[in-house]
């Protein structure tokens, strides 16, 4: 297989996956008539999208909360990354496990779990007597709790960053007579402050796409943002499909101005490029401070994993809400009744967890040829597979399901993914491609430029020198990036409440419909269920790949 | 001569897939909303009697109808079961639905069908108290209103629900404009609009609110029988019912599979399960576990129009967005 062959492959799998579904959109916002196949009365939906009365209170909303959520995770996942990137943290590995739970957690569970908490005779007024229900329902709450499930993106680039750069620089600057203080403010400071940019615009186009929060908590908080606006246009009767189209690309329009805007900022500067080879990281020790800092980083995980953690795991075992916390109240028929239902949970965790395996395949090879083409054969259209690759991390979940709908329910295609389980693969593979295209990009900057060649001089296939030399070399970034993938794929809701096929449900949705049922125990029930299986799912993931290394 | 060669593989891969996909679409697909175990049960139940594999779309009545119409061009469902009496006549104004009369249709009261709809069975809407709230026992809508309600009053959004929608036009019918003096006085109460159905009953399980102002009842019975210490009661001013129009669509491929499948609802079986769901069985001979219609107030929700739909939802929508 040659070069060209692959690049060709790469290129069309792209445009499936990320072109069309954008293009049908825009398509469809411009020619309001286009699902029933007309181009008539062009650029007619535009008036009625500025005479919408709440387009103004879903705009800014949206943006508040969003710009709400970054620079709380900002303030929340910078000094946590520090103290974790510059000092030697005792138990490193398991902070950093702790504060990936929420990413395995779906968002409208966590704000279920938190309303469970701080509500008016939540466990909070049952165990201490006081509720925090003003706060919760409220614009801030809703940032809080969004926050709490968005900072770790913050935290992980920091902390990466610090330990891939290693202290070298700031060390100069300690031995040329600049105090500790000094030393970060002007050397570590200005070295992080890409990667704190791009985990505050990654936190950012999270809070705009989210869904699942705000349409738990919103409604009773008067706050209205675009993600609902759309859901509603689009699942519920009357559907508007030109309005919910409209509202997409407003949400495209903010995301993008928000890439933009941090590709200024930052001068265009790769993040995630490391220049040279990672160096040993010898922490400086924190002494007797590594108590307090020890004690923050312990409350902040508690109040991020520890508390929703435990109310989703207390309601799945509580008889009864009505009941309250108490002894006699536990119970375990929500787990038995998950097992009962005609096996249904169990299909439902079984879909999840194999479209989540057969995501993370399919996004690690196409990421892996597209990180390729693009760093290293530097090929003619690079720029398009870069874009193009790149782009659905700009792109709202909700936009890309209405994007797929429009493309694929149509009569025309004589065979379509449409109302079978292949278009959950192929929104998830769309959503998700981003990630490995940037862990593995990064991982095939830090190669040595001649390996390869040497292996095309002796003869091996552009295909063969990718398989037995490039492969092997950033394997580990790649498995990293996949296992991000099968976390997230695994708990995915949006696209997959607007395009699950008749008689097949996701772990997303099972929860949710169980929910929308008044069967709050059960839908806690099998959260908490998901959670410990996908967690020990990719434990022994890392525990095999460690393995793998020390052979 | 390669590329050729490729065309024809893909050719006949195609044809493959396409094979598979219409072997696996040899099932009875069902939407349906409301509650998810009596559609496992009737599809399970279905199956073992006829062989026909049933596959099920389950969720609110928008999103079962936003999804029927998303899919016109090229319809997937053969059944529709709702829980809003105005979409089957609307799909029927828009000429989309198969007659049919079942056999077992003769023990269903003339009001509950018609040529091509015909009731799976019967909620009502009513308070939803918790017992444990400290609150008097309400008796009446109006007992809502009252000091010890302040701030502790939930109702669905009658912009999602066609049932809550219902009850303010049943209400509106029947007590004049002195229903909106009523919906005016809940509003000064703090009472809230929150959401489908359960986003407004799941906060009264807590004890976070102490009632809801129109729930459906079906729900509520069920979390009652596990245990939760709640109350639905039957203002004797009078509410609204909804009954729960199912029909066969005119697109569908397996028109004797689904006549056989509403036969199958419609039979003593399959009306005991509706029964066990905690709805009124559409049948009058099948037992209920609950209070039948018969024994309650029932409000006219007959309306003109569509129109007045629209003015009552936007009327209320302006009091409550103040």
């Amino acid at each position: 297989m040659n070069q060209r062959l692959i690049s060709l492959m790469t290129i069309a799998v792209l445009v499936i996956l990320v072109a069309l579904p954008l293009v049908f959109i825009v398509l469809q916002a411009v020619f309001p008539q286009f699902s029933a196949g007309s181009l008539a009365g062009a650029f007619s939906g535009v008036g009625p999208l500025f005479s919408e009365p709440q387009l103004a209170a879903m705009f800014s909303g949206t943006l508040q909360i969003a710009l709400g959520v970054a620079l709380l995770s900002a303030a929340i996942g910078l000094p946590l990354g520090v103290a974790r990137g510059l000092f030697n943290v005792p138990c490193p590995r398991l902070w950093d496990l702790l504060f990936l739970i929420p990413f395995l957690t779906p968002p409208y569970i966590a704000a279920l779990s938190w309303m469970l908490v701080l509500q008016t005779n939540g466990y909070l007024a049952q165990l201490l007597g006081f509720d925090l229900n003003a706060l919760l329902f409220s614009k801030s709450g809703i940032v809080l709790v969004m926050t709490l499930n968005i900072f770790p993106v913050v935290y992980f680039a920091v902390s990466r960053s610090l330990l891939a750069s290693g202290q070298r620089l700031a060390l100069v600057a300690r031995v040329h007579g600049a105090t500790p203080w000094r030393a970060f403010l002007h050397v570590t400071m200005p070295m992080l402050s890409p990667a704190l940019a791009a985990g505050m615009l990654l936190a950012f186009t999270l809070a705009i796409e989210e869904y699942g929060v705000p349409a738990a908590l919103g409604t009773r908080s008067g706050v209205v943002m675009l993600t609902v606006g759309i859901e509603k246009r689009l699942a519920d009767w009357p559907v508007d499909l030109p309005g919910a189209s409209m509202l997409s690309l407003v949400l495209v329009v903010i995301a993008l101005s928000a890439w933009w805007l941090q590709g200024k900022l930052t001068g265009g500067k790769d993040v995630t490029s490391v220049t040279g080879k990672p160096t040993e990281n010898s922490g400086a020790t924190l002494g007797v401070a590594a108590v307090p800092v020890v004690l923050v980083m312990a409350c902040v995980g508690f109040l991020a994993v520890g508390v929703p953690g435990l109310s989703m795991a207390v309601t799945g075992i509580m008889s009864t809400l009505s009941g309250g916390l108490s002894l006699a109240n536990a119970t375990t028929s929500h787990y038995a009744a998950l097992f009962a239902q005609q096996g249904d949970a169990l299909t439902a965790l079984g879909t999840s967890l194999s479209l989540a395996f057969a995501s993370a395949l399919v996004t690690g090879f196409v990421g892996l040829l597209a990180a390729w083409l693009v760093v290293v054969q530097k090929i003619k259209g690079s720029r398009v597979i870069d874009a193009l690759s790149l782009m659905p991390a700009a792109l709202p979940s909700i936009v890309v399901g209405v994007g797929l709908i429009l493309l694929w329910n149509r009569s025309f295609w004589p065979v379509s993914p449409y109302n079978s389980w292949a278009i959950l693969l192929l929104s998830y593979c769309c959503l998700l491609l981003p990630w490995p295209v940037r862990y593995v990009g990064s991982a095939l900057r830090q190669l040595g430029g001649n390996l390869e060649p040497a292996a095309r001089v002796h003869g091996a296939s552009a295909f063969q020198a990718l398989r037995f030399i490039v492969l092997p070399l950033v394997f580990p970034a790649m498995l990293a990036a996949m296992l991000m993938v099968f976390a997230i794929a695994s708990r995915e809701l949006v696209t997959s409440l607007l395009l699950a096929p008749a008689g097949t449900q996701t772990v997303a949705v099972f929860i949710w419909r169980q929910f929308e049922q008044g069967s709050v125990g059960q839908g806690m029930a099998m959260a908490t269920l998901t959670l410990v299986t996908g967690l020990i799912l990719m434990l022994t993931a890392l525990a095999i790949m460690q393995r793998g290394t020390q052979r | 001569m390669k590329a050729r060669l490729s065309v024809k593989k893909g050719v006949a891969l195609a044809m493959v897939l396409s094979s598979v996909m219409m072997s696996s679409a040899h099932a009875l697909t069902v939407y349906t909303a409301g509650p998810g175990t009596l559609a496992k049960g009737l599809a399970s139940g279905f199956e073992k009697k006829t062989g026909v594999k049933v596959d099920i779309f389950q969720a609110t009545t928008g999103k079962v109808m936003a999804r029927l119409e998303a899919e016109q061009a090229n319809p997937q469902a053969d059944i529709l079961i709702s829980a809003s009496w105005d979409t089957a006549e609307d799909l029927h104004n828009r000429g989309w639905l198969l007659p049919y009369q079942s056999a077992n249709a003769g023990k269903v009261p003339d009001t509950l069908k018609s040529a091509d709809y015909i009731a799976q069975g019967i909620s009502a809407l009513g308070i939803v108290w918790n017992s444990k709230s400290g609150t008097p026992e309400p008796k009446e809508w109006k007992d809502l209103t009252a000091p010890e309600f302040k701030d502790k009053v939930t109702t669905p959004d009658p912009a999602l629900s066609g049932a809550s929608l219902d009850l303010l036009i049943g209400l509106q019918n029947g007590m004049g404009d002195k229903a909106w003096d009523l919906f005016d006085a809940l509003k000064k109460n703090g009472m809230v609009v929150s959401g489908p159905n359960a986003q407004a009953v799941t906060p009264v399980m807590q004890g976070a609110k102490a009632a809801v102002f129109g729930a459906v009842d079906y729900v509520t019975y069920g979390n009652i029988e596990q245990g939760e210490s709640l109350k639905v009661i039957f203002p004797a001013s009078g509410t609204v019912i909804a009954p729960r129009p199912m029909m066969i669509l005119k697109t569908t491929p397996h028109e004797a599979d689904a006549k056989a499948f509403i036969d199958y609802v419609l039979s003593p079986e399959g009306q005991k399960m509706v029964a066990d769901a905690w709805l009124m069985p559409a049948r009058t001979d099948v037992e209920a576990k609950r209070p039948l219609f018969t024994e309650l107030n029932v409000l006219p929700t007959k309306n003109d129009g569509t129109s007045e739909r629209s003015d009552v939802l936007k009327r209320f929508n302006t009091l409550f967005a103040q």
